[in-house]
């Protein structure tokens, strides 16, 4: 009796995380920049489900596409610089598709 | 011999009800049974490439058909703001050529950012694409495609074609 009330458990269980599997979707990653104070912008990055960026690239970019700085995320998916002067945009690059621009007017 | 103790109130409505708890186990996932078909017809591509096709867009000498995964407005992603998924069909000619398929609001920079990169076959593959806090229901959507040869093609289709829903959305949210 125990034995099949177990049973009857982990089928409903399994029938409940069932009902969550069509829920699975990509998530997409954000890349949020202020300025920390009046020289130094703080990006923090990471994705929608809660994932840190450690290791990812991000690329400070002028419109004329020179590269400023080349730089990583750290551990705790935050990195700071000294704001360019002139027009400028950030480059968040976990890979292809996973990769996008903030615009240096974003960044208040 | 021992009287039987009569079981409490409680046990007793479980043992009268039990039954119909387990016919209800039944008869739940009947009902369901449609929907889950119907659904699963759709994420299979039995009901074409998604709920509303935009149409068949020429990128360079390649072509596609885009459409609208689903008719609702952007899915809210948590601090990654919103984002809407479509799905995308490369023409039958062009399958070998095509190395891959973004789609992003606004002109790329470059292909760096180029936005949302489709995945799934060549015939049905999905992108989820941001739709950043700027964005209004005027903006454009920018499809690049990037050939085998590193050839990429370009093509824009307004919001307001792409999905009806989500320029009634965006209006309605206004600029931040």
């Amino acid at each position: 009796m125990k034995g099949l009330r177990k049973g009857g458990l982990i089928i409903a269980a399994i029938g409940a995380v069932s009902l969550f599997i069509g829920a699975a979707w990509a998530h997409p990653p954000f890349c949020i920049c202020k300025m920390a104070n009046a020289t130094t912008v703080r990006c923090e990055g990471g994705f929608a489900d809660g994932r840190g960026v450690p290791g990812v690239k991000l690329d400070v970019v002028r419109y004329d596409e020179s590269i400023v700085l080349e730089t990583k995320f750290g551990p705790d998916s935050i990195v700071s610089f000294r704001r360019p002067e002139g027009e400028f945009y950030v480059l968040f690059d976990a890979g292809p598709g996973q990769s996008f621009d903030v615009d240096y007017k974003d960044i208040q | 011999m021992t009287a039987l103790a009569s079981p409490s109130r409680g046990a007793s409505l479980w043992q009268r009800w039990r039954f119909h708890l387990s016919a209800l186990v039944l008869i739940v996932p009947v009902i369901f049974t449609p929907v889950f078909f119907q659904e699963n017809a759709f994420f299979d591509g039995k009901k074409g490439l998604g709920q509303r096709e935009i149409g068949e867009i020429a990128v360079g000498p390649w072509s596609v058909r885009l459409a609208e995964f689903k008719v609702v407005a952007p899915d809210a992603e948590g601090r990654a703001g919103y984002a809407k998924t479509f799905a995308l069909a490369l023409c039958p000619a062009c399958v070998d050529e095509v190395k891959a398929a973004y789609l992003r609001v606004g002109k790329p920079r470059n292909i760096r950012t180029a936005g949302a990169l489709f995945s799934g076959t060549p015939y049905r593959q999905t992108a989820e694409m941001r739709i950043p806090d700027r964005t209004t229901a005027d903006d454009v959507l920018w499809l690049t495609l990037e050939g085998w040869d590193g050839a990429l093609h370009q093509a824009t289709i307004p919001i307001r074609a792409a999905s009806p829903i989500t320029a009634a959305w965006l209006e309605k949210r206004g600029r931040p």
